[in-house]
C-alpha cells in the first residue's frame, strides 16, 4: 500500500510535468479548432484571393467573426469588410458605380427595397442568382417567406438580419416600483401612470427625429390592421387620398397615447440619434421604457460598456412588443439586410463558397446573436433579450415582406404617425393628406 | 534517511532546476521580447517618417497645381481640364468641389460612367470633410489629406489631398472659392505603406484621426474605429479607453490588444507629423516578437532525462537498500554463526580440556599407581593432540577467510605421505574396529612439488571424516593413484576416500563446504569436530587448482574424490631390484593383489597369487619353489597368522613370512612371530616399501635403512633455547634432555644474542629460538647474529620454535636467517628429525 502510493505520486509527478510541457508547446486551441457546423469546403483548401463585403455598417464584427470561422477551412483567402459612403442612399448609385469599377466589391449588402432604387436594375442585373442549384446554397434553412425571388425565379439576394420593433424594458424598474411589464395597452397606460406617479419624468421615450417615434407602437398596430386586405392595401399603395381613413385608427391610437402626456416630446427631441444616443440614454438607468427597433437593440450589448451609468449601476432590460391592443403587440418581422454576389467578381466562385458557408442555420443563428439582431432562419434562435417576442402567437406575426405595402404608402403611414404624435397635424388632417404628408 | 525523503529531495531537485530553467527562459524570453517590441516601436516611428514623406510628396503635387492654377486665373473647366492632363499615375483622379456648395458637388477629372461626358461629382453622402473647407486656408505646414472614403466617382475606397484654389466664375468673372482634391485610391497608397523590413511581415497599419477613426484600415483592424476595435475584442472601461485615447494621441508607445482572432498583440503608434491629428498604428501579433525559439522537444526530453535520473536513482536506491539489507542480514547471520561458533568451540575446547584438567587431577592422586599414570597419561596426550587439531583448524579457517592461505610447495616423497598417512589413521581405525583398505596403485614418479603439509592435511581431513564417520565393523577404502597429467612435467594425482558411514543428505551437500557446517545426526553428535575441516579442505584444493567430488547417499556412505595436478620432481631414486625371486601373495582384496603384483614384479619378484589363506597353503604346499610369501592379515576364510601358521608347519621355517596389515602391527608382533612370520608390512604397499621389506627379510644389505628411530647419535650436542616462558623452556628442555641433550637457557632475545657472541666456538650446536620475546624479539636477535663477525656465531643454525605457526611466520623466520622452523606445541618426532637434519649438515 505504502509502494503503491509512493509510485502514485511519482506518476502524479511524471503526469504533471508532461502535461506542464505539453500546455508549454501546446498551440492556442481556440485558433485551430475547425468549427464543427457540417460545413465541407468544396474548393482546395489552399485557394489564395481576396473577397471584399460592402455595405452601409459601420462595424460588422459579426461578418468579421465569420470571417475567421471561414479561414479555418480556407486560410488563404482574405475576406475584408468595408464601409461605403452613401450605400444606403438610393440616390448615391454608389454600388452600381462599384459594381462597374476595377474595384467592385464580391459582395454587397442588399435591402428589400432597393428594387426601387434609380440603379436598382443595374444592381440586380450583377448580382449572382444564389437559387442556382450548381452552387449548392442550402436556403431551406431561411424562413420562405423572407426569400425573394425576380421574374426569372432567380433569388439574388439571401437575407442576413431581420429587424423589429418594440420597446425596450428596464426590468430593474418594473421590479423596483413592483409594475408588471405591460401586455395590454391599458396596462402599457396603467404602467406609464404608475412611473409618472412614481415620479418618473419619463415613463416613456423614443427617438423622434424623422418619422420614428411612435413608430414602433403605431405601425404595428397599422400593419395588423390591413393584413391580408387587398382593397386596403391596393387602395393605400395607390396613393389614393381617400386611402387615408385606413389609418385613422391608427392615428387615434397614436393621438390617444400622447394625450396622456406620459411620453416628453423635449426630451425625446434631445436623442440626437436612433442608436448610440437611444441606447446610451436607455443605460441611464431612469428609463422604464424606451421605443426603439431591432436595429438599436443590436447595439446594446457593446455599449454597455461604454455607458458609465450602466457599468456603475448595470440592470436586467428586454425588448418587448408594444402593447398597442388589448390582446397585446406585434411582431413585425422585416428583412434588415441581405447579401448579393457580384456576379462579376474577379473571385466569384469563392465569393458563392462563402455564401454557402454563410447560409446555414448555425453560422445565420450566430451573426444574429453576435449583432444582436433577430435570425432569418427557421429555426430561431433569439436572444434573450428577444425572449418576450418568441412567447407571442402566430396570429401576432406579420411578415412585411408577405404584406404587400408598398414602400411609399408605408412612409406615408409613418409620416402621419408623427405628426400626428408630434402634434403637427391633427388625426383628420392627417387622414386627408395621405399621399402628401412631408 | 527514510526512501519516501531521498524522493522528495529529488523530486525538489528536478523540479528546481526545471523550475530555474523556466526561469531562465521566462527572463531571456521577456529581455528579447522586451527588445523586439522596442525595436518594434522604433519601426513604426521610423514609418511615420515614410508616411509623413509620402503624405507631404502628394500634397506638394495637389499643392502646385492648385498654384498654377491661382496664377492663371482658371476656370472651373480649364482647372480640371489642366489637372487631368498633369495626372501622371493612372490611379488618381482629382476633383474640385466649390465652396459656395459646401463642397458637395463639382467637377471631377474622370466621367462617372465611361463613355459619358457628366464629370460632375457629388459628396453630399460624404461626411470626409467634417471640419469643412475654412481651415484649409490658414497657413500650415501640415498636410490636407482626408479619411478613407468612397469616391463616388468610381466608388473606390480613396484618400484625397486638399489645397484651396480660386477659380475664375466664366459667367460672374468673379474669383470662384473652391478646393482641388487629389484623389489616391487607398490600394495604390496601400502598395507603398507597408513595413520595410521582412521581419515584419505579419505586421499590418492603419492610420486613425483623432477620434479613432480609420484613414487607412489595415486588414485585421476590424470595425470603423480603433477604438470600436479595440473595445469589441477586449474589456475596458470608459475611464481605461480614455486613458488608452490620451496614450495614443500622444507620444509614440506600445500597448498589448486582443485581436480578433483572440491573439495577444502589441500596437505601437505614433503621431504623424505632417497632420494635425493623425496617428499611425501598426498592429503585429506578439507571437511574432516573441523570437526566442524554445526546443520543447530538448526540454522534454530533459525533464523526462531528469525524471529517469530519479526513477534510476531510486532503483539504485531500492537496489542499494536490497544489497545492504542482504549484507546486514549475511552480518547478522555471520555474526550469529559466530556467536554458535564461539558457542561451539567454547564446548569443544571446554571438553578436552577437561579431560586434561580432570586427568591430570587423577593422575597426580595416583602418583603411585604407575599403569593409573600411564593411562591418564595417554588419555591426556589424545584430548591435548584433539585440542592442538581443533586449534589448527580454526588457525587455518581464519586464514581462509582473511585470503591468507598461502601455499608453500617443496619436493616430498608421495610414498612417505602416504604411508604417514596410514600411520596416522591406524589407532583410530584399530580403535573403530573398521576395515581400512589402502590401495595404491604403482607409482611412476614418488617425489612431488607441492606443499606437503597442506596435501597431508586434505588427505588427513577427509580419511579422519571417513573413519569419524563410519560406524564400528564398517569399511574406509582409500585409493591412491597416479594418472598422466596435463604436461609431461605433472601427474593427475587421483585421491578417493570412500566409507560405508552415514552419509550426508542432498540439503548438506549444498553447504558442506561453508565454515562450522555439521551433519546433524544423533549418530554423530558425540563425534569431536569443528566443522571445519570440509571447509579448509576445499579451500586448499582450489588453491591447488584441484578438484574435488563427493557422492553420499544417508545410510550408506559418501565417497570423495580429489583430483590434484601436481608437478613431478626429477629426483633419481635408488635402483630398487632384487635378485631375481619367485614369491606367493595372499590377499582378499582383487585390486590389492593385481597392484602389489605389478609392483613387486617392478622390483624383480615374480608373484602368484592366492586368494585366501586356504588357497595360500595349498599353493606354498604343492610348489615349493616359493622364495618368499607375502600374506594379508585379514582373510575371510583364515587370516594372514594362522595362514603363516599352517605354512610353517608344512614347509617349515626356509622361506620367509611377511604379514601386511592395514594396521600397526605392533599388536601383532607376538603371536605372528609365534607363528612363524619373518617381517610386518603395513598398506599402502610402495614399491620402496615393498623393496626395503623384502631385502630386509631377506637379508639383502638395504640402502633404504632410515635411521629414524636411531637417535643416539645426537646425545651429547649442546643447544641454546632462547625461550621467556618457564614452562615451555622447562617442557623443551626436559623432552631434549630425554634424548641425552644438553640444553641452556636464555629468556630473551638478547640474551641470546650475547650468549652466541661471548660462547666460544663450538659451544653450541644449535639454538631454538622463539619468536615472541620480550626486550628483544626472536627475529631481530637473529638477524643480530646472523651479522656477527663470528663467523661460528653468525652461522650458527637457528631454528624457530614458536606458536606463530602460520606460513608467512615461517617464511618470515627463513628471511630473518633461520634454518627451520618448529610450531608449538612440539611435536618430538619433528624436533628430533630437524636436530638430526642439523648433525648431518654438520657432518657434511
Amino acid at each position: 500500500m505504502k509502494r503503491a502510493k509512493k509510485w502514485l505520486v511519482l506518476s502524479s509527478m511524471f503526469l504533471a510535468l508532461v502535461l506542464c510541457l505539453t500546455a508549454c508547446s501546446a498551440k492556442d486551441a481556440t485558433n485551430t479548432q475547425i468549427s464543427n457546423t457540417g460545413f465541407k469546403p468544396k474548393l482546395d483548401s489552399k485557394t489564395a484571393c481576396s473577397i471584399t463585403v460592402v455595405g452601409h455598417y459601420n462595424n460588422f464584427e459579426a461578418l468579421e467573426t465569420e470571417f475567421n470561422r471561414f479561414a479555418q477551412y480556407y486560410p488563404n483567402v482574405q475576406l475584408n469588410y468595408t464601409f461605403m459612403d452613401g450605400y444606403s442612399k438610393a440616390s448615391s448609385g454608389i454600388l452600381s458605380t462599384a459594381l462597374s469599377s476595377n474595384e467592385a466589391p464580391d459582395i454587397f449588402f442588399t435591402y428589400p427595397w432597393m428594387g426601387d432604387w434609380p440603379d436598382g436594375a443595374n444592381i440586380f442585373e450583377s448580382s449572382e442568382n444564389l437559387a442556382d442549384p450548381a452552387l449548392g446554397i442550402d436556403l431551406s434553412c431561411i424562413r420562405p417567406n423572407l426569400l425573394t425571388k425576380d421574374e426569372a425565379g432567380a433569388i439574388l439576394s439571401v437575407p442576413v438580419y431581420t429587424t423589429t420593433y418594440g420597446m425596450l424594458v428596464n426590468e430593474d424598474l418594473f421590479t423596483k416600483e413592483k409594475i408588471a411589464i405591460p401586455q395590454t395597452y391599458a396596462q402599457l397606460l396603467s404602467a406609464c401612470e404608475a412611473f409618472k406617479k412614481a415620479g418618473y419624468a419619463n415613463p416613456i421615450m423614443g427617438y423622434n427625429k424623422g418619422s420614428d417615434l411612435l413608430y414602433p407602437l403605431f405601425y404595428p398596430f397599422f400593419c395588423a390592421q390591413v393584413q391580408g386586405n387587398e382593397t386596403v392595401l391596393s387602395a393605400m399603395n395607390a396613393m389614393k387620398p381617400e386611402a387615408g381613413e385606413y389609418m385613422r385608427s391608427t392615428l387615434e391610437l397614436t393621438a390617444d397615447f400622447v394625450g396622456h402626456g406620459y411620453i416628453n416630446l423635449e426630451n425625446c427631441n434631445e436623442l440626437k440619434d436612433n442608436y448610440d444616443a437611444v441606447i446610451l440614454r436607455f443605460f441611464e438607468g431612469d428609463v422604464p421604457m424606451m421605443l426603439a427597433t431591432g436595429n438599436t437593440v443590436s447595439g446594446t450589448e457593446k455599449r454597455e460598456a461604454k455607458s458609465e451609468a450602466f457599468t456603475a449601476h448595470p440592470f436586467k432590460y428586454s425588448f418587448h412588443p408594444v402593447p398597442s391592443t388589448e390582446k397585446g403587440g406585434y411582431f413585425i418581422n422585416a428583412i434588415s439586410i441581405g447579401f448579393g454576389v457580384n456576379k462579376n467578381s474577379k473571385n466569384l466562385t469563392m465569393a458563392n463558397e462563402f455564401m454557402r458557408f454563410l447560409t446555414s442555420t448555425s453560422e445565420l443563428n450566430q451573426m444574429a446573436m453576435a449583432k444582436r439582431m433577430v435570425t432569418p432562419c427557421v429555426d430561431m434562435s433569439l436572444d434573450s433579450v428577444y425572449a418576450p417576442f418568441g412567447k407571442l402567437d402566430a396570429q401576432q406575426l406579420i411578415n412585411t415582406s408577405e404584406l404587400g405595402l408598398s414602400d411609399a404608402a408605408s412612409s406615408q403611414v409613418s409620416k402621419a404617425g408623427w405628426q400626428v404624435s408630434n402634434g403637427y397635424m391633427t388625426v383628420d388632417e392627417a387622414v386627408a393628406a395621405y399621399g402628401n404628408i412631408q | 534517511m527514510k526512501k519516501s525523503v531521498m524522493i522528495l529531495g529529488n523530486a525538489l531537485i528536478i523540479l528546481i532546476i526545471l523550475g530555474l530553467t523556466v526561469f531562465y527562459v521566462s527572463s531571456e524570453q521577456n529581455r528579447i521580447f522586451s527588445a523586439q517590441t522596442e525595436a518594434f516601436e522604433n519601426m513604426t516611428v521610423a514609418m511615420e517618417s515614410v508616411t509623413t514623406n509620402y503624405l507631404l510628396g502628394e500634397q506638394q503635387i495637389c499643392n502646385s497645381w492648385a498654384t498654377y492654377i491661382d496664377i492663371n486665373s482658371m476656370s472651373a473647366e480649364e482647372a480640371i481640364d489642366f489637372v487631368r492632363k498633369s495626372i501622371s499615375v493612372p490611379d488618381v483622379t482629382a476633383h474640385i468641389l466649390f465652396e459656395e456648395d459646401q463642397g458637395l458637388a463639382g467637377l471631377s477629372t474622370t466621367a462617372r460612367n465611361a463613355g459619358s461626358d457628366d464629370f460632375s461629382v457629388s459628396y453630399s453622402n460624404i461626411s470626409a470633410f467634417s471640419r469643412g473647407f475654412e481651415y484649409l486656408r490658414e497657413e500650415s505646414d501640415l498636410v490636407n489629406v482626408t479619411r478613407a472614403y468612397t469616391n463616388p466617382v468610381n466608388a473606390i475606397q480613396s484618400i484625397a489631398f486638399c489645397c484651396p484654389i480660386t477659380l475664375n466664375n466664366a459667367q460672374t468673372g468673379l474669383p470662384q472659392s473652391a478646393v482641388l482634391l487629389r484623389v489616391v485610391p487607398v490600394s495604390s497608397f496601400e502598395k507603398k505603406w507597408v513595413f520595410p523590413t521582412d521581419e515584419y511581415k505579419a505586421a499590418e497599419i492603419s492610420l486613425i484621426d483623432s477620434a479613432g477613426d480609420y484613414i487607412i484600415k489595415g486588414h485585421s483592424f476590424k470595425n470603423s474605429n480603433f477604438y470600436e476595435f479595440y473595445q469589441s475584442y477586449n474589456s475596458t472601461t470608459p475611464a481605461m479607453l480614455e486613458n488608452m485615447k490620451n496614450s495614443v494621441s500622444g507620444e509614440p508607445g506600445i500597448l498589448e490588444i486582443t485581436n480578433s482572432m483572440k491573439q495577444r498583440c502589441l500596437i505601437a503608434h505614433a503621431r504623424v507629423n505632417s497632420t494635425d491629428d493623425w496617428t499611425i498604428v501598426t498592429m503585429i501579433p506578439a507571437a511574432e516578437l516573441d523570437h526566442l525559439d524554445i526546443n520543447w522537444t530538448l526540454a522534454g526530453i530533459i525533464a523526462a532525462g531528469l525524471l529517469l535520473l530519479l526513477v534510476f536513482n531510486l532503483t539504485a536506491m531500492i537496489s542499494f537498500n536490497r544489497q545492504l539489507k542482504a549484507a546486514v542480514a549475511s552480518a547478522d547471520r555471520a555474526n550469529q554463526a559466530k556467536t554458535e561458533f564461539l558457542s561451539t568451540m567454547s564446548h569443544d575446547i571446554r571438553t578436552p580440556m577437561n579431560a586434561i584438567i580432570g586427568l591430570t587431577t587423577i593422575a597426580s592422586k595416583n602418583v603411585e599407581d604407575t599403569s593409573a599414570v600411564r593411562e591418564n597419561l595417554h588419555k591426556i596426550s589424545l584430548a591435548s593432540n584433539h585440542l592442538l587439531t581443533l586449534i589448527n583448524d580454526i588457525l587455518d579457517i581464519s586464514k581462509v577467510e582473511s585470503g591468507k592461505l598461502n601455499l608453500s610447495p617443496v619436493s616430498f616423497s608421495i610414498v612417505e605421505c602416504a604411508e604417514n598417512l596410514v600411520n596416522i589413521s591406524q589407532p583410530m581405525v584399530k580403535e573403530k574396529n573398521i576395515d581400512f583398505n589402502f590401495r595404491i596403485n604403482r607409482f611412476e614418479h614418488e617425489y612431488l612439488y607441492a606443499d606437503q603439509l597442506r596435501l597431508n592435511q586434505i588427505f588427513i581431513n577427509l580419511l579422519s571424516n571417513a573413519i569419524k564417520y563410519t560406524e564400528p565393523g564398517g569399511r574406509v577404502c582409500i585409493e591412491l593413484r597416479e594418472e598422466p597429467g596435463l604436461t609431461e612435467k605433472t601427474i593427475r594425482l587421483i585421491y578417493i576416500v570412500s566409507d560405508t558411514g552415514i552419509g550426508m543428505t542432498p540439503e548438506f551437500m549444498a553447504r558442506m563446504y561453508q565454515p562450522f557446517s555439521r551433519q546433524t545426526d544423533s549418530r554423530v553428535n558425540s563425534i569431536q569436530g569443528t566443522g571445519l575441516g570440509l571447509a579448509i579442505t576445499k579451500q586448499m584444493i582450489d588453491l591447488m587448482h584441484g578438484t574435488i567430488d563427493c557422492q553420499s547417499e544417508v545410510g550408506k556412505g559418501t565417497t570423495f574424490t580429489i583430483t590434484l595436478d601436481i608437478p613431478i620432481v626429477e629426483k633419481s631414486s635408488d635402483r630398487m631390484y632384487l635378485p631375481p625371486i619367485k614369491a606367493l601373495l595372499a590377499d582378499d582384496d582383487e585390486i590389492l593383489l593385481e597392484t602389489t603384483k605389478d609392483t613387486l614384479l617392478s622390483i624383480g619378484v615374480e608373484t602368484d597369487t592366492a586368494h585366501n589363506g586356504t588357497e595360500a597353503i595349498d599353493m606354498a604346499t604343492t610348489r615349493k619353489d616359493y622364495q618368499l610369501i607375502i600374506l594379508d592379515w585379514k582373510m575371510p576364510d583364515m587370516n594372514g597368522i594362522e595362514t603363516a601358521r599352517q605354512i610353517r608347519s608344512k614347509i617349515g621355517n626356509n622361506v620367509p613370512i611377511i604379514l601386511i596389515s592395514a594396521y600397526d602391527s605392533s599388536d601383532l608382533e607376538d603371536s605372528a612371530k609365534e607363528a612363524g612370520v619373518s617381517g610386518f608390512i603395513s598398506k599402502p604397499l610402495f614399491r620402496s616399501t615393498l623393496y626395503n621389506k623384502l631385502n630386509e627379510v631377506l637379508g639383502n644389505e638395504s640402502t633404504q635403512i632410515r635411521q629414524e628411530e636411531n637417535n643416539t647419535d645426537i646425545a651429547g650436542m649442546h643447544i641454546l633455547v632462547a625461550e621467556d616462558n618457564d614452562i615451555n623452556w622447562e617442557i623443551i628442555s626436559m623432552l631434549l634432555q630425554m634424548h641425552g641433550i644438553e640444553t641452556e637457557r636464555a629468556e630473551n632475545g638478547k640474551l641470546a644474542l650475547e650468549r652466541i657472541a661471548n660462547a666460544p666456538h663450538g659451544a653450541f650446536d644449535l639454538v631454538f629460538m622463539d619468536i615472541q620475546m620480550p626486550v628483544m624479539n626472536g627475529i631481530e636477535a637473529t638477524k643480530a647474529i646472523r651479522a656477527l663477525d663470528d663467523s661460528w656465531a653468525s652461522h650458527i643454525p637457528i631454528i624457530a620454535m614458536t606458536a606463530d605457526a602460520f606460513s608467512e611466520n615461517v617464511s618470515e623466520c627463513l628471511a630473518a636467517g633461520m634454518n627451520g622452523h618448529i610450531a608449538k606445541p612440539v611435536d618430538m618426532k619433528l624436533v628430533l628429525k630437524e636436530i638430526q637434519k642439523i648433525k648431518e649438515e654438520a657432518k657434511g
